[in-house]
C-alpha cells in the first residue's frame, strides 16, 4: 500500500573505483574516444558563435579564426529580415502561457493522486504514465483539424492551451512522486488546526515541492520555448504571428550565402535557453535526466 | 473495490466492526475517497481531448480520401494504404527509416554507454564532459538543423576543414548529393541525442554500488569486461529505457532534420516515414494517404516500444 518512493543517500555514496589505473592501452583509447567526442560536440558551436561576429568574407576565408573580420551587423540583418523581434514576443507568449497553464493542470492533479491510495488513482497514474511514451507528432493532422473546429487555427492562443496536454503526463508523474514525501504529521496537523483542501495544498505542499516544482517548470519552459512542427503547421508563417522558431529557418532561404546572418539568428534565439541554463543548471540537468527516468 | 480491499487489510476486531455499521456510511466513504480524484479531472479533460482525442480520429482519417486541409472527406477503407505500397517516395521512406533506425540505435547506445562508464569513473575533466554534454539538449530542432546548415554548407565548416588540412579535393556539397546527404542526417541524428543518453547513463550508473565493480576488480577483471559484464547487465532495464526515448526520437523528432536540411532531397534519397507524414499532408495534398502513414509510425512506434522492453527484460 505504500508506494512511497524509496530514497537512498544516492548523492552521499562515494566512489571507491581508482580513474582508469591499470587498464594499459585501453585507458588512452577511452581517453581519447571522450574527449574526441567533446570536441565534436563543440566544433559545430564554435563555429556557429564565432561565424555570428564576423562578415561573410571572413567566413569563407578564415573560418576557424575568431578574430579576423569582426562585425556586429550580423544581428541586425537577422533580426530585420526575419522579423525576429515580434517572433521572439510571440515565443514569450506561447512559453510563458502554455507553462502557467501546465502547472495550474497539473499541481492539484498531483495533490490529489499523492493523497489517494484507491485503485482509481492508481489507475489514473498508470494513464498519464502511458500518456509519457505518446509521440504526439503521429497526430499532427488530427490537432490541426481541432484547432480549426475550435475556430482558433492560426492562433498563438491554441499553442497556449494545446502544448500542455503533452507536458502534463510528465508533470503530474514528478509532482506526485515529490508529494508523495511529504510527512503525514505535517499534514494531519495542519488538518487539525482546520486547513481545508485547498489550503492544504496552497500551505503546506506547495512550499514543500518547490523544487519539484522548479524542476517540472523548467523542463516544460525548455520544451516549449523549442517547439517547432506545431507552431508552424498551426500558427502559420504569418509574420506577427509567427514563432521565433518558425522564422529562424527563413533566414536560411534568404540569406543562402550568409551563414553569418543566420548564425546571429540562432544566436538570437539561444539567448533565452542559456540564460535559463546559467541560472538552473543543476535543476535543469535533473529535469532533463527525470524526463528519461520515469519512462 | 476500494472499501473491500481496505476491509481485507484491517484487523479481525476492525473488521467486524466495519461490518456491524450500517450500509449507507459505507457508500459514502467510497465517496469521500474519490472525491479528492476531482482535482485530477482537469488534467484528464486535457489529456483525453488534446492528446486521445486527435490520436484516434488519426485512425478514422487514414481511412478517407482527403486532398486537403479544408476538403471534404470521403471513407475509402484501406485504400490509402494499398495505394501507398505502390509509390515509390513510400519505398524509399521505409527504407531509410529502417536504415536511420538500424545504424543510429546500436551506435548511440553502445557509445553512450560507453562514455557514460567513463565520466562513472570520474576521471579528470568529468564534470566538464558533463556540462558539453548537455550542448544539444538546448537547440531546438530549427537551431540544430540551422547549425548543420553551416557544417554542410559548400562554403561551411567541413569542407572549411578539408581545405585547411589540404585535402580540398574532398569537399563538396554535401547536401546536394544523395548519399553524402543520407549520411548527413544519419551524422546529425548521433550528433544530436548520444549525448543525453550518455548524461542520462551516467547519472544511472552513479547510483550502482561500488562493492560489486571492487570484487569484480578483486578477481582480476579489466575496465573492458567489467563495463560489459557487470555494468550493462545491472542497467539493462534503464538502457532499455533510454534505448526507447533514443527510438522515438530516431523515428519521429528527425521529421525536423529532414525538413530543415534537405526537404527530402535530393530527389527522395532522404525522406523518412515521419517527413512523409508532413509532405504528404501540407506539401502535396494527400493528407490520407499522410494520415496512413502516420497509423504505419504509431503502430510501429507502439510495436518498438514492446519489443524494446522485451529484448532489455532485467533477466537475472
Amino acid at each position: 500500500m505504500n508506494r512511497r518512493p524509496i530514497r537512498g543517500p544516492r548523492a552521499a555514496r562515494v566512489r571507491a573505483r581508482g580513474p582508469l589505473q591499470r587498464s594499459g592501452p585501453l585507458k588512452y583509447l577511452a581517453h581519447f574516444g571522450v574527449w574526441g567526442y567533446v570536441v565534436l560536440l563543440l566544433v559545430p558551436v564554435y563555429y556557429l558563435v564565432i561565424s555570428a561576429f564576423k562578415s561573410n568574407t571572413a567566413i569563407l576565408n578564415s573560418p576557424f579564426n575568431p578574430f579576423s573580420g569582426l562585425v556586429l551587423s550580423n544581428f541586425g540583418t537577422a533580426m530585420s529580415d526575419a522579423g525576429l523581434g515580434p517572433a521572439l514576443v510571440n515565443q514569450a507568449y506561447l512559453t510563458v502561457g502554455a507553462s502557467v497553464l501546465t502547472l495550474v493542470l497539473a499541481v492539484p492533479a498531483a495533490f490529489a493522486l499523492a493523497r489517494s491510495n484507491g485503485r482509481t488513482a492508481a489507475l489514473i497514474e498508470r494513464t498519464f504514465a502511458l500518456g509519457f511514451l505518446v509521440p504526439g507528432f503521429a497526430a499532427l493532422v488530427p490537432t490541426v483539424l481541432l484547432a480549426i473546429w475550435m475556430g482558433l487555427f492560426h492562433t498563438r492562443e491554441f499553442m497556449i492551451i494545446f502544448l500542455p496536454a503533452g507536458a502534463l503526463p510528465l508533470s503530474v508523474i514528478l509532482l506526485t512522486q515529490a508529494m508523495r514525501t511529504v510527512p503525514k504529521e505535517l499534514e494531519e496537523s495542519a488538518v487539525l488546526d482546520g486547513a481545508g483542501s485547498l489550503r492544504l495544498m496552497r500551505s503546506v505542499y506547495f512550499p514543500l515541492v518547490m523544487p519539484t516544482l522548479i524542476v517540472v517548470a523548467v523542463l516544460n519552459f525548455l520544451g516549449f520555448w523549442n517547439e517547432y512542427f506545431f507552431s508552424l503547421v498551426i500558427i502559420g508563417p504569418d509574420k506577427a504571428l509567427r514563432t521565433a522558431q518558425v522564422a529562424l529557418p527563413t533566414l536560411s532561404m534568404a540569406q543562402s550565402a550568409h551563414y553569418g546572418v543566420l548564425a546571429a539568428g540562432i544566436v538570437v534565439t539561444l539567448i533565452p535557453v542559456y540564460v535559463l541554463y546559467t541560472f538552473f543548471a543543476n535543476k535543469m540537468e535533473g529535469a532533463v535526466l527525470a524526463g528519461a527516468l520515469k519512462g | 473495490m476500494t472499501t473491500t480491499d481496505d476491509r481485507a487489510a484491517m484487523p479481525a476486531a476492525a473488521r467486524s466492526e466495519a461490518a456491524a455499521a450500517p450500509r449507507r456510511p459505507r457508500r459514502s466513504r467510497r465517496l469521500r475517497d474519490l472525491a479528492p480524484l476531482g482535482f485530477t479531472l482537469p488534467a484528464l479533460g486535457w489529456f483525453l481531448l488534446f492528446t486521445v482525442g486527435p490520436l484516434v480520429s488519426l485512425f478514422y482519417y487514414s481511412l478517407t480520401d482527403w486532398r486537403g486541409l479544408i476538403a471534404p472527406r470521403t471513407y475509402v477503407g484501406f485504400r490509402n494504404f494499398g495505394r501507398l505500397f505502390a509509390r515509390q517516395e513510400f519505398h524509399q521512406a521505409v527504407t531509410n527509416t529502417l536504415v536511420q533506425l538500424v545504424v543510429t540505435l546500436p551506435v548511440v547506445i553502445a557509445g553512450a554507454f560507453m562514455i557514460a562508464y567513463y565520466l562513472s569513473l570520474r576521471p579528470r575533466g568529468h564534470r566538464f564532459v558533463r556540462a558539453v554534454l548537455f550542448t544539444p539538449v538546448l537547440l531546438s530542432a530549427p537551431a540544430l538543423a540551422m547549425v548543420f546548415v553551416g557544417v554542410f554548407a559548400p562554403s561551411g565548416l567541413v569542407n572549411g576543414l578539408l581545405q585547411n588540412l589540404g585535402l580540398g579535393s574532398a569537399a563538396k556539397p554535401w547536401l546536394a548529393q544523395s548519399s553524402s546527404a543520407s549520411i548527413a542526417i544519419l551524422v546529425v541524428i548521433v550528433w544530436s541525442s548520444m549525448s543525453v543518453s550518455a548524461a542520462m547513463l551516467a547519472s544511472r550508473l552513479n547510483s550502482v554500488s561500488a562493492e560489486i565493480f571492487e570484487a569484480a576488480e578483486i578477481d582480476g577483471c579489466g575496465h573492458w569486461r567489467r563495463m560489459w559484464l557487470i555494468a550493462w547487465p545491472v542497467c539493462r532495464e534503464f538502457v532499455g529505457v533510454v534505448t526507447m526515448l533514443q527510438f522515438l526520437w530516431t523515428l519521429f523528432s528527425s521529421a525536423a532534420v529532414v525538413l530543415l536540411l534537405t526537404r527530402g532531397g535530393p530527389g527522395y534519397s532522404t525522406v523518412n516515414l515521419s517527413y512523409l507524414v508532413y509532405d504528404y499532408s501540407f506539401n502535396q495534398s494527400k493528407v490520407g494517404y499522410g494520415q496512413a502513414v502516420a497509423v504505419m509510425l504509431f503502430v510501429v512506434g507502439v510495436a518498438g516500444l514492446l519489443g524494446i522492453r522485451r529484448l532489455f527484460r532485467q533477466n537475472y
